[in-house]
């Protein structure tokens, strides 16, 4: 019995990680730490996509990609405490390991911006994968008559990339509007209210605009309620979806949306692509 | 031309005969009423019509209930060494029925498709499979003839199919079929197209329970129905225990784990069996579960057969009638009944 099947890729890379080396952590909230890795390759990742992150003999989760694309062998990554793994990837210092895999995931391309006026809506964590987006939209912000970014969050505390925001809002192509959903008696210098609140009153233009959305599962709806008012056509709206996930190379099952595979055919999706699926959003 | 015309006892004697060359699973008795895919050797008691499907399916050689797919070794400094662990030994499934065969071949679809699965694609690569031709329903619960899986043959080495009296035609479809039948004297048949028409004449009307609509109207058909009271009506007494999905050839879902020995600086990240009758299957970090109920969880399990993987591999049904899951089901919820309830509720309206 020597003769074998003839099959496509048949290595196991996919399921197994390199190493990368933390060479920067730092508290973000208190919940959500910074990562800075060196990998031993640059990655060639498209915004939007994510990688599969290990602690060996832990476990191993989904995470978005933070940073934009790159030549370098930088990854910077954005972790919540949430369970096991993560808990024990928040007492990682530098010169620990982090395994990765990917990158997985279809990801934004940036053709699709081009000569745009751009809509992003970050709700929560939902700014961490976006980052990867906007870096490059503000590297080249000339090719866009305009960016938009609404980015909310419960509470001043829980602001994520603090100081980069207001950066970017000193930009003169970029217009950022911060929003919480209460002080709670801290000093705040953004807006209060949801993140749904400043879209009645933004200039949306049905023909020109491009939406990108990423945040919980409820922001979803209440925000395509608003971009519907303006008219906004559902092939010119970006969801990034999330989904518990295994394996990242749609074999696992578990992201499975109806007849989509999250980890492979998203987590970025038009929503004209999903809004016929009655499990994506909620 | 790889076709031959032999007796019962004969093909009985050439498998034991490879049995004990290679490593060959042939269904056992395992209890008093079950069978399962055992290591047969030379003396083992091979007969192909008795047993019904096995409680897990052959398909399952390929994927076990717990994979390895690496251990790995930490050095001082905390650097690990990571080696996969692939399964490249060679084995022999014989006595694998149509309804297992298209389980196995659907399973090759799915692990082959996109980025190829190392670890199924080893193990297959040096799988060989022998079918058996049923000539009547295993038993009361099979409907492999209403999803057209009674008369597959891809993925098949070499095809057996019993003919009148104690004929047996032997056919082989790959080169690994031939190999395994190199040197052997079984004389050549001529007119097998022919007998496999006269075998096919021969089997009982109705073959097995019945459907009651074509399997190719199904997509479309319980595409119509997200919101029927039926999956309701069908998931009233389940317990989403998952058994139902953990013996079906074609359910392949896993979770992975990862496993420290107790030295702390070793050990191996596994992925085991995993089931979306589970309540907590598609549930994410922050509490929120995207199917919540058992309702939700079935609709998907019975969407996934007979429409999601339908539409995404063309392939006919990714249900293969093998009647597993309402054999198994502790509380004797049969996929057959609900996939007829929604069909004929479709008629009504
Ligand atoms: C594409 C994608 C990108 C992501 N990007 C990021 C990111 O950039 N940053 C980030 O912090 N997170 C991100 N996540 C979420 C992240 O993957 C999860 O928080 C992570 O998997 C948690 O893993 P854990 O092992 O620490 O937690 P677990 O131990 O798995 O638990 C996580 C949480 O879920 C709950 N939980 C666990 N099991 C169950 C169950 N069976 N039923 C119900 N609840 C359960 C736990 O109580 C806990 O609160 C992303 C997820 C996806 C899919
Ligand atoms: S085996 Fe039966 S009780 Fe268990 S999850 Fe499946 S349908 Fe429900
Ligand atoms: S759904 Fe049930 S009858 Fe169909 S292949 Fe799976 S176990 Fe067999
Ligand atoms: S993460 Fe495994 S199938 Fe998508």
């Amino acid at each position: 019995m020597t003769t074998t099947h003839a099959h496509a890729k048949v290595s196991p890379d996919a399921y197994l990680p390199m190493m990368g080396k933390v060479v920067e952590v730092r508290e973000m909230t208190a919940r959500e730490n910074y990562f800075r890795l060196e990998l031993p390759r640059p990655l060639g990742h498209r915004p939007g996509q994510f990688v599969m992150v290990s602690v060996l003999g832990i476990g191993e989760a989904p995470i978005s990609i933070s940073n934009g694309p790159t030549t370098t062998n930088t990854l910077e990554l954005v972790i919540r405490r949430a369970g096991r793994l993560t808990q024990v990837l928040s007492e990682l210092k530098p010169g620990d390991l982090m395994g990765i895999r990917g990158p997985f995931g279809s990801g934004f391309d940036m053709s699709w911006f081009d000569g745009k006026e751009i809509l992003i809506v970050a709700g929560g964590l939902g700014l961490v994968p976006l980052r990867s987006l906007i870096q490059p939209l503000v590297a080249n912000a000339d090719k866009y008559p305009s960016i938009t970014l609404l980015s909310g969050c419960r509470n001043p505390a829980e602001e994520l990339y603090r100081e980069e925001v207001r950066e970017w809002s000193k930009h003169p192509k970029l217009r950022v509007i911060r929003l919480v959903d209460g002080t709670e008696n801290m000093p705040w210098d953004g807006e209060v209210g949801l993140v749904t609140a400043p879209i009645p009153k933004l200039d949306i233009k049905p023909d020109r605009t491009i939406a990108v959305l990423c945040g919980p599962p409820v922001m979803y709806k209440f925000v395509i309620i608003g971009l519907n008012q303006k008219n906004l056509p559902h092939d010119r709206i970006f969801v990034d979806l999330e989904r518990r996930m295994k394996c990242g190379v749609g074999k696992c099952g578990h992201c499975q949306i109806n007849d989509v595979y999250c980890c492979q055919d998203g987590p970025v999706f038009r929503f004209s692509e999903i809004e016929h699926l009655p499990e994506a959003l909620l | 031309m790889s076709e031959f015309l032999t007796t019962v006892s004969s093909a009985v004697a050439w498998i034991k005969g490879l049995a004990g060359r290679h490593e060959l699973f042939f269904p056992l008795k395992h209890g008093s009423a079950n069978y399962s895919f055992q290591p047969a050797g030379p003396s083992a008691d091979i007969q192909f019509e008795k047993y019904r499907p096995t409680i897990v399916p052959p398909v399952k050689k390929m994927l076990p209930a717990r994979d390895t797919l690496f251990t790995f070794v930490k050095s001082p400094s905390g650097e690990p060494t990571v080696t996969p662990t692939l399964d490249t030994a060679p084995r022999i499934l014989a006595g694998v029925r149509p309804c297992d065969l298209k389980g196995i071949h659907l399973m090759d679809t799915i692990f082959e498709n996109g980025v190829a699965d190392a670890y199924y694609a080893a193990r297959r690569a040096n799988t060989a499979v022998i079918a058996y031709a049923c000539p009547k329903p295993c038993d009361d619960r099979a409907f492999c003839h209403a999803v057209d899986s009674l008369d597959h043959r891809a993925g098949a080495d070499v095809i057996l199919t019993p003919l009148k009296g104690d004929d047996m035609l032997v056919e082989a479809l790959t080169d690994k079929g031939r190999e395994m039948l190199a040197g052997v004297d079984f004389p050549k048949c001529a007119d097998a197209a022919a007998r496999k028409v006269g075998a096919v004449a021969a089997r009982p009307e109705p073959f097995g329970r019945a459907l009651g609509a074509k399997v190719s109207a199904l997509p479309a058909v319980i595409k119509k129905q997200w919101k029927s009271d039926l999956w309701d009506k069908h998931t009233e007494r389940c317990f989403s225990c998952g058994s139902c999905n953990l013996v079906c050839p074609t359910c392949y879902c896993f979770d992975v784990q990862d496993d420290l020995n107790l030295d702390t600086t070793s050990g191996h990240r596994t992925r085991t069996w995993d089931a979306c009758m589970l309540p907590e299957f598609a549930a994410v970090a922050g509490g929120h579960n995207f199917r919540p109920n058992a309702a939700a969880r079935q609709r998907h399990r019975v969407k996934r057969k007979f429409e999601y993987l339908t539409e995404r591999f063309h392939e006919g049904a990714f249900c293969t009638g093998c009647g597993r899951c309402g054999r198994q089901c502790t509380a004797g919820i049969d996929i057959l009944d609900i996939v007829k309830d929604l069909a004929s509720a479709e008629v009504e309206s």
